[in-house]
């Protein structure tokens, strides 16, 4: 215990002897720990929001069907009373027929519908309706507010609800209006085996008291038992009563850890609480539905996470590493002394490792604080608990120990060695080490080269695999592309050590000699190791942020195409389902103030063969000024060259790749559609012509769809006229939006705009939000870049301190001295710059290129953050002339004669 | 005080002061643990005079010639070069007043290590032409001191003897008015040391500069025209000549 003390004692004092030494180590390893604690801190923290927001999204955890009323009450009641269930509830589902309301306004029917029954105690836990007026009463009935605006039926009045064909309508009076938030999960049909199929919502719907569903009205339909299940487990096929328990789990566990471990938690829950009440019920388990997508996007975000962050960190150890080399000769003198006077090798162990922990405690704490600082600076809404604070607090020391451990143990190492004979052997080991001697560099460059062709050759990348357990489909090999570009570029730049630019700058100096600037270049000329480790370390700093910057760049960029894809354009506009705005719409929008151009388009359907396909008609002329066509939408042609077939084709038509397939169609044949005459309501056969193929189209799903000419869509449909209007916004769309909402509030149409849509959109990589850790990474890198070019002037000026001394003795100036240091200093940052550039964009290609399929659509070009980039060289510029100004203050403040005297 | 027979003795004559230093105190250190280098040092170095300081080590010799050049600025007193008292300049000044004076000549390493020995001399050229002085050329200079088949060499490639030739050589381009040499034979060989001195000898005979020798061997003061020795930072009071 003593001699620990006296170990500490020793360290103590041995780091307060030289304060500036120690702060400089401390701060480089705490700024590298810092980048570590944060992406640490902003990946779980992320991870967190995933599972609550997925968990919060789902309005409906789980769904049991039950064959009867009392068995509904009875499972109800034992799956409330297990653990993790925050709430059930025995409700049901049925069918009517039709409805009917006498008001002051006459006689209103409506066609059929949904009924749905909860107890009184529903709303309270489960929130799949709001109340918007009224309440549920006993013997009373609640309207969605559609079917009370289809019956022009309020509070107090009564309407008829016939159960089936044939059955006498069942008077209930209005108690309420309500909104049914969730109709989609509500009115699904319920097969525990095949699992959630949200179904198309009923166009009327109505909330009955449970009880009063039981006595008035259950019994005039079948119930739905496990033996007719089948005929009702097609959406909208519901034809009997289905009784059901409904059960919400508690978030709070949920929520706590990523999405994987909360659809673990999930799924064993729901497992035991079926196992507990055997035969009673089995769940549709909506959340785990829910949490397998968002367990699905959080293993991308993790990958991608992993491939972004790595590089950075070990950079940023490498810096605190080379840090802390630059006072391992000091650090060797000591020991070397020490063991002089008779320490043993354990006892040098021992205070290096005390002092590296006394370092790192120092440094992790700082480390920490930095961290958990620049991820509330820079991730908006990111909540750091105090356990997590102490977690990170905690990892950070650890890495820190062992961040400056590493520095210790090297020079430790170098005193253990250096005996005489020892000293002899490491003479003859002078010879290139075995890395250079077997061309590692130029191995593990020329293998992420085959990756990368073998990649973009193959069209193998990143698939997530779309089952109930999500699993990302990336080979192995795929990560060995970037690893070995980022370690066979090091390692050259290691090999070349500066040959190539002592040479660049021995030819400068060659072309004015006799001057003062060849002077300072022949000298730069031989110096080629020494501004090389400057190099190593500002060079592929700056790349990491080259290559974060452009892949964070060209993420966002597909990310505003998938939602401008999925929305179609930065703002739409929609009529009523059923209802054509005519010209009104369009011409409405159009004068809103920042819409910049607006297209209308006429969204019906129309049968192929048997086939019912979206079908868009739209104007060719107008419709790449509201919104962006690609040319990967397409086969066999550009975006230009569709639009300009169909503007000159009246009945021109542009099909699915599927359309073509399966009725062997080519460009110019004639295509019969069956449309829907809105004139006679009924289906009429039109003729169009194929023009071309069309594989994804703005607002269009995925599957088949068409794309024809709206002037002649609506000549055959008798359309009223459009029912879609894209508007390309000036300025933010979601401000736009909220304009042209109030233009066309009088219309009643629906509008939305493209960051909503980027925010909803739940289905693809691009989800995954990367702004937060580009943040925390590209901060870091500037920093980081700022300080290993600090480092570097700092270091060259304390190795050619008494060089500088002697210049100035012979009476050069302080400028004529330091332009023997920032000469270097520009080297460096030149050469750093373009090692940055080349070596960053490669890293960036091959990070899009290994996830080009997980991109929808994939990118045509990468996306260059001008801005960023211009910034990092900027800063990196500004720490120079920083550096190099606070570097002339103290080569003026040298003590001369002090310097002089050093041998 | 005779000067050495090898190299025209009594050319020169000892003439006008261009560089003296008045009541000059220099410590380092603080409190218990000040050591005072010089304490209340005059002396006057004349055009053109070799001047020998003498004194064992410790003594003061080293920090007498910084503070003469400008090099350390002193606790007590004022020094004057060309007539120019340097305790009123700031570093940048002290420098440029320096570059048009003065040379130096320092014990062990002195050249620049990633200049070849002509690239010293050029940029003790360069720096000495910005200050309005006009040496010899860098050939010439090399010349001079016989290493004009060295001029590529780096600094590691010469011997000892041969840095200290590229140094004086260095000093010779820089055309000064006087030449501070701080033990310019102490790390060489005892022949080697005496062809340096001929050869610095030699030069203020032929280009005219004051010459001031920091030494503790008395083989150099024997050439010189004066001798000031030092003990514990002050000058010993009859130990001159």
């Amino acid at each position: 215990m003593s001699a620990l003390v006296l170990h500490a004692r020793l360290a103590t004092a041995g780091l307060a002897r030289n304060p500036l030494r120690t702060l400089l180590r401390a701060a480089v390893v705490a700024a590298a720990v810092a980048l570590l604690a944060a992406m640490l801190l902003f990946i779980s923290d992320s991870l967190r929001t995933a599972s609550a927001s997925a968990v919060r999204a789902v309005p409906l955890d789980w769904q049991g069907p039950v064959s009867s009323y009392s068995q509904d009450l009875s499972a109800a009641r034992g799956v409330s009373k297990q653990a993790g269930v925050a709430s059930a509830q025995a409700t049901a589902t049925a069918p009517f027929a039709g409805a009917t309301h006498i008001g002051p306004a006459g006689h209103t029917a409506t066609g059929s519908g949904s009924i749905f029954a909860v107890p009184p105690s529903y709303e309270r836990s489960i929130h799949t309706f709001r109340l918007l007026q009224g309440s549920l009463r006993p013997g009373k009935i609640v309207l969605d507010q559609q079917m009370a605006a289809t019956l022009q039926a309020q509070i107090g009045d009564t309407v008829r609800l016939a159960p089936a064909k044939g059955i006498s309508p069942q008077p209930y009076v209005v108690s309420g209006i309500a909104l049914i938030t969730a109709p989609d999960q509500v009115f699904q049909p319920l097969n525990p085996s095949l699992g959630p199929a949200p179904a198309q919502p009923p166009s009327n719907a109505a909330i009955l008291p449970l009880s009063t569903f039981a006595r008035t009205y259950a019994s005039s339909l079948h119930a739905i038992t496990a033996a007719n299940a089948l005929q009702s487990s097609q959406p909208g096929a519901q034809q009997g009563v289905q009784w059901e328990v409904q059960a919400q789990l508690q978030s709070a566990p949920l929520a706590a850890g990523s999405p994987s471990a909360a659809l673990k938690l999930a799924d064993q829950t729901r497992n035991r609480v079926e196992r507990s009440l055997p035969g009673q019920v089995q769940f549709v388990d909506n959340l785990s539905d829910s949490l397998s997508t968002a367990a699905g996007d959080a293993l991308y975000g993790e990958a991608l996470y992993v491939l972004l962050a790595v590089p950075g960190a070990l950079i940023a150890l490498g810096v605190a590493y080379l840090a802390a080399l630059g006072t391992s000769e000091r650090d060797r003198r000591e020991f070397a002394l020490l063991r002089a006077r008779g320490a043993r090798r354990r006892d040098l162990l021992t205070q290096a490792f005390t002092e590296s922990a006394i370092l790192g405690v120092l440094a992790g704490l700082v480390a920490a604080l930095v961290g958990m600082l620049a991820v509330k600076v820079l991730v908006s809404g990111t909540t750091i608990t105090a356990t997590r604070a102490l977690v990170t607090t905690a990892v950070s020391i650890v890495l820190a120990i062992a961040g400056s451990a590493v520095a210790r143990v090297a020079a430790v190492s170098s005193v253990l060695r250096s005996s005489v004979a020892e000293g002899r052997q490491a003479t003859r080991r002078a010879r290139r080490v075995a890395w250079q001697r077997y061309y590692l560099d130029i191995v593990a460059l020329a293998g992420s080269g085959l990756i990368y062709w073998l990649t973009i050759r193959t069209g193998f990348s990143a698939v997530v695999n779309p089952d109930s357990n999500p699993t990302l489909s990336l080979a192995i090999y795929m990560f060995f592309g970037p690893a070995l570009l980022w370690l066979g570029a090091t390692l050259l730049v290691v090999r070349l050590r500066g040959r190539v630019l002592a040479w660049l700058a021995r030819r400068a100096a060659l072309r004015r000699p006799g001057s003062f600037r060849s002077l300072v270049l022949a000298s730069a000329g031989r110096r080629g190791a020494a501004i090389n480790r400057g190099l190593l370390v500002v060079g592929l700093l700056l790349a990491f942020g080259v290559s974060l910057a452009i892949f964070s760049a060209t993420y966002d960029q597909q990310a505003h195409v998938d939602a401008e894809l999925t929305l179609g354009a930065d703002v739409t506009a929609s009529a009523q389902p059923g209802q054509g705005a005519g010209k009104s719409l369009a011409s409405t929008v159009a004068r809103v103030p920042g819409v910049a151009a607006t297209t209308a388009l006429d969204h019906s359907y129309a049968y192929v063969g048997p086939d019912l396909q979206d079908t868009y008609g739209i104007d060719p002329a107008t419709f790449q000024g509201a919104t962006t066509l690609r040319d990967s939408y397409f086969v066999g042609g550009t975006a230009s060259t569709m639009m300009s077939r169909l503007a000159q084709t009246r009945n021109g038509i542009l099909v699915s790749q599927e359309t073509i397939t399966d009725y062997s169609l080519k460009q110019g044949d004639l295509l019969k559609l069956r449309v829907l005459d809105q004139r006679t309501g009924k289906f009429k056969v039109a003729p169009f012509r194929v023009v071309g193929t069309v594989q994804e189209f703005p607002s269009a799903p995925r599957d088949s769809f068409m794309v024809t000419n709206r002037a002649y869509l609506d000549a055959v449909t008798h359309s009223p006229g459009p029912n879609v209007v894209f508007a390309k916004a000036n300025g933010s769309p979601t401000a736009v939006a909220a304009k042209v909402a109030a233009a066309t509030k009088h219309l009643g149409a629906t509008v939305n705009n493209i960051d909503q849509q980027s925010a909803r959109t739940a289905t693809s990589l691009t989800t995954v939000d990367l702004t937060g850790i580009s943040h925390i990474e590209e901060a870091f890198a500037i920093v980081l870049a700022a300080a290993a070019m600090a480092l570097f002037v700092a270091t060259t000026i304390a190795e050619r301190r008494r060089e500088l001394a002697l210049m100035t003795a012979i009476g050069a100036s302080i400028r004529q001295a330091g332009m023997f240091v920032w000469s270097e200093a520009g080297l460096v940052l030149g050469a750093g710059l373009i090692l940055a550039a080349g070596l960053g964009w490669l890293a960036a290609r091959m990070l899009v290129a290994m996830l080009t399929h997980v991109f929808d659509p994939p990118p045509d070009t990468l996306a260059i953050p001008w801005g960023f980039l211009a910034g990092m060289a900027g800063a990196a510029v500004l720490t120079v002339v920083a550096a190099s100004i606070l570097a002339a203050r103290s080569l003026n403040r040298m003590h001369l004669g002090r310097v002089l005297r050093e041998q | 005080m005779t000067a050495a027979t090898a190299v025209a003795p009594s050319v020169v004559r000892p003439a006008s002061p261009i560089c003296s230093c008045e009541g000059l105190t220099i410590g380092y250190g603080r409190a218990r643990a000040r050591v005072v280098a010089l304490d209340d040092v005059s002396l006057e170095v004349r055009s053109s005079e070799l001047l020998a300081l003498l004194g064992a080590s410790g003594s003061g010799k080293t920090t007498l010639l910084q503070a003469l050049g400008g090099l350390v600025v002193p606790d007590a007193g004022e020094v004057k070069l060309a007539g120019e008292s340097l305790s009123s300049l700031d570093a940048a000044a002290r420098g440029k007043a320096r570059a048009g004076t003065i040379a130096y000549v320092f014990q062990g390493s002195n050249l620049i290590p990633h200049l070849s020995a002509r690239e010293n001399l050029e940029f003790a050229r360069l720096v000495a032409s910005a200050a309005g002085r006009e040496g010899p050329d860098s050939n010439s200079a090399l010349a001079l001191v016989g290493l004009a088949h060295k001029a590529d060499s780096m600094p590691s490639e010469l011997s000892g003897g041969e840095q200290q030739r590229v140094a004086i050589a260095r000093a010779v381009t820089q055309a000064p008015d006087v030449l501070l040499c701080d033990e310019p034979t102490g790390h060489l060989d005892s022949d080697t040391g005496r062809r340096v001195l001929d050869m610095m000898v030699a030069l203020r005979a032929e280009l005219g500069p004051a010459l001031v020798i920091a030494t503790h061997d008395p083989a150099v003061a024997k050439r010189a025209d004066r001798v000031v020795v030092l003990s514990e930072g002050r000058i010993v009071p009859g130990g001159s000549s």
